[in-house]
């Protein structure tokens, strides 16, 4: 070959024809192009009940918790079970990010991203509950261990304070793993996007290219970033519970509460991935990515949390009898019989009787069927907190200040509002960033092209 | 120098590419990937990434910081609590453990931008739109007289087409 003369080389690689786009960029980049009415419909009505729950926060604050319903004997009500909801939303999607990662399961692919960004916005979610709770918001402040004039520190063995470092530095972690995840994409995203898409995308994807440099730093930083999410997932579901374990509350006794935390979190957060998943693949026509083998991998893990949730709940109550605790044991038979014997048994259906139907392959590939089945466990895992909390804070130590703890308006509609603020979130992520790890699924892509080319590879 | 550009359609082909190519002496080559392919990014240099430095650096400073900060200000002010000693490892442990965590975290993302050169404010000129779509690309730069040859070799491994970016 005669090289082209020097000048005209620059142009020729420009004017080159560029061949046609990967059918993995066109199908996942599609997702992000334009927005049908029942996608603005969904996003208006998610920012309605965002803003409903603001205003109803802003009446609550000038008013006090007093309109929350918050007296005693529960002085942690729904806001402290939804803030533990979110939580446990979040922790399926470091399980498939990272977890799984470890594990090289492959299958994890195709719905790691819509996991983590779904951890990522669960976990906002849940923080401003904090911020919710104490009604003197403006000193929240309070809890970070900063100096003041007072010379005082804040108590490090509490487990509120745990709490605190274990819930920041879980959203650091998860916001860290979702972007490093992301830039690849964004890369793709830039070589094709135009106008404020295309600046907003060369900003984030910070000049990648894909070298080999960048590829070795990004495969070792992931794979670092899973080992140390990993324990971390486990740490801050236990740290969550132990907010409660660590009380004497009757009702709280247990040594079980971190692995039955965490295995409830897990068990939740695939709940709420296949909520996500099933209308967004549908809607945006992702069968060929999204398919019966993850669903069937998902509702494996499903029964098998549900299996482990089941167990805890029965060694709880086993412990409360074989104990000889009078209190505790008469916080687990209120907790079935009592006033609040609607949401156990509810839980109780929910989280291990209705997930039994799993063993059944049929069921485990049926879409429409799983998607009421994640909705059934969604609930079931929101009462499962509220009974552990509201049931045993309201039959503490002494019956003579027992209560019945009925949920508050201003309550329901801030919880109403968790729901808008975190699908606000979603539903924009699922616009701007590719909701399907591209990168990822074309390297599955080119491993079977190279098989079938028959060569290695 | 004269830099050539070669597109592949397979991992394999491309690592062979920059094998033989080390092979020959060049060094100054690199290639990009569409994702990752360890044999790809290893055949231009076996060198494990150091960003577990980094992470190693974070979470021993994490875990440091943890205990150190935990105990110093439950020291600096003493209130007794629950009859517990002022300095009670068991509960820090829990501070230690997320800080740990928390700058491990920290420093790999920050040795994904220190050892994958990132930010980087101009694209190199050899990148195309066709890495970010399936296709691999090899890029080497030598010397006026090799040109020839080293384009019959990059075709030799299967390349698509071999561009001469710059000359």
């Amino acid at each position: 070959m005669t090289p082209p003369p020097a000048e005209s080389v620059a142009a020729m690689i420009r004017s080159a024809p560029m061949p046609p786009d990967s059918k993995t960029n066109r199908d996942l980049l599609a997702v992000m192009k334009g927005a049908s009415s029942g996608y603005w419909l969904l996003l208006g009505l998610a920012l309605f009940f965002m803003h409903l729950a603001g205003g109803i926060w802003v009446y609550q604050v000038y008013k006090g918790l007093g309109i929350a319903g918050y007296a005693h004997p529960v002085f942690w009500g729904v806001y402290i079970v939804t803030f533990v909801f979110w939580v446990g939303i979040a922790h399926a999607g470091t399980l498939i990010s990272a977890i799984l990662y470890l594990f090289r399961a492959k299958w994890r692919n195709a719905i790691n991203r819509g996991a983590e960004a779904m951890t990522v916005f669960a976990v906002l979610t849940a923080a401003q509950f904090l911020g919710i709770h104490v009604g003197r918001m403006w000193k929240s402040y309070f809890i970070l261990p900063y100096p003041n004039q007072r010379g005082l520190w804040v108590n490090f063995k509490s487990p509120l304070l745990w709490d605190t470092f274990a819930i920041s530095t879980y959203a650091t972690i998860s916001i860290l793993f979702l972007y490093v995840g992301l830039i690849p994409d964004l890369a793709i995203a830039r070589d094709r996007a135009t106008g404020w898409k295309k600046v907003l995308y060369t900003i984030l994807s910070m000049g990648w290219v894909g070298s080999s440099g960048q590829w070795k730093a990004h495969n070792r930083s992931v794979l670092h970033l899973s080992g140390l999410a990993t324990p971390l997932v486990l740490s801050v579901h236990s740290v969550v519970s132990w907010d409660f374990a660590v009380a004497i509350v009757p009702g709280w006794h247990t040594t079980i509460f971190a692995p039955y935390f965490v295995a409830g979190a897990i068990f939740s957060g695939f709940a709420m991935v296949l909520t996500l998943m099933i209308p967004v693949r549908r809607i945006f026509g992702l069968e060929a990515y999204i398919t019966d083998y993850h669903f069937n991998n998902m509702s494996k893990f499903i029964l098998l949390t549900s299996i482990i949730v089941g167990y805890a709940y029965a060694a709880e109550y086993f412990i409360a009898w074989y104990s000889g605790v009078e209190p505790e044991q008469t916080a687990f038979w209120l907790r079935a019989f009592g006033p609040y014997w609607i949401s156990t048994w509810v839980m109780i259906i929910c989280n291990t009787v209705l997930p039994q139907l799993l063993w059944f392959k049929k069921l485990r590939v049926n879409v429409p069927f799983l998607f009421v089945l994640s909705v059934f466990i969604n609930i079931g895992m929101w009462f499962e907190r509220y009974v552990i909390i509201v049931s045993a804070l309201s039959r503490e130590f002494n019956p003579a200040t027992w209560g019945v703890f009925i949920p508050s308006w201003p309550e329901m509609g801030i919880l109403a509002g968790s729901f808008g603020f975190f699908c606000t979130f979603f539903l924009i992520f699922l616009k701007l960033f590719p909701i399907v790890a591209i990168a990822e699924m074309k390297e599955i892509a080119i491993h079977d092209k190279a098989h079938s080319a028959g060569g290695d590879h | 120098m004269p830099v050539l550009l070669g597109i592949y359609d397979l991992p394999g082909q491309t690592a062979g590419a920059v094998t033989q190519l080390r092979g020959r002496g060049f060094t100054d080559i690199e290639t990009y990937s569409p994702a990752p392919f360890a044999e790809v990014d290893d055949a231009v240099d076996p060198k494990p990434s150091r960003v577990r430095l980094l992470t190693l650096i974070g979470g021993l400073t994490g875990v440091v910081t943890g205990y150190a900060m935990t105990v110093w200000m439950a020291n600096d002010w003493q209130i007794m609590l629950g009859g517990k000693p002022f300095s009670s490892i068991p509960p820090f442990t829990i501070i230690a453990f997320e800080l740990t965590i928390l700058f491990g975290g920290l420093l790999t993302v920050l040795g994904l931008f220190v050892y994958g050169k990132l930010p980087k404010f101009k694209l190199d000129s050899a990148y195309t739109a066709r890495f970010s779509a399936e296709e691999f690309g090899v890029v080497v730069r030598l010397a006026e007289r090799d040109v020839k040859e080293i384009d019959a070799l990059l075709r030799e491994h299967g390349a698509t087409e071999v561009i001469l970016v710059e000359s």
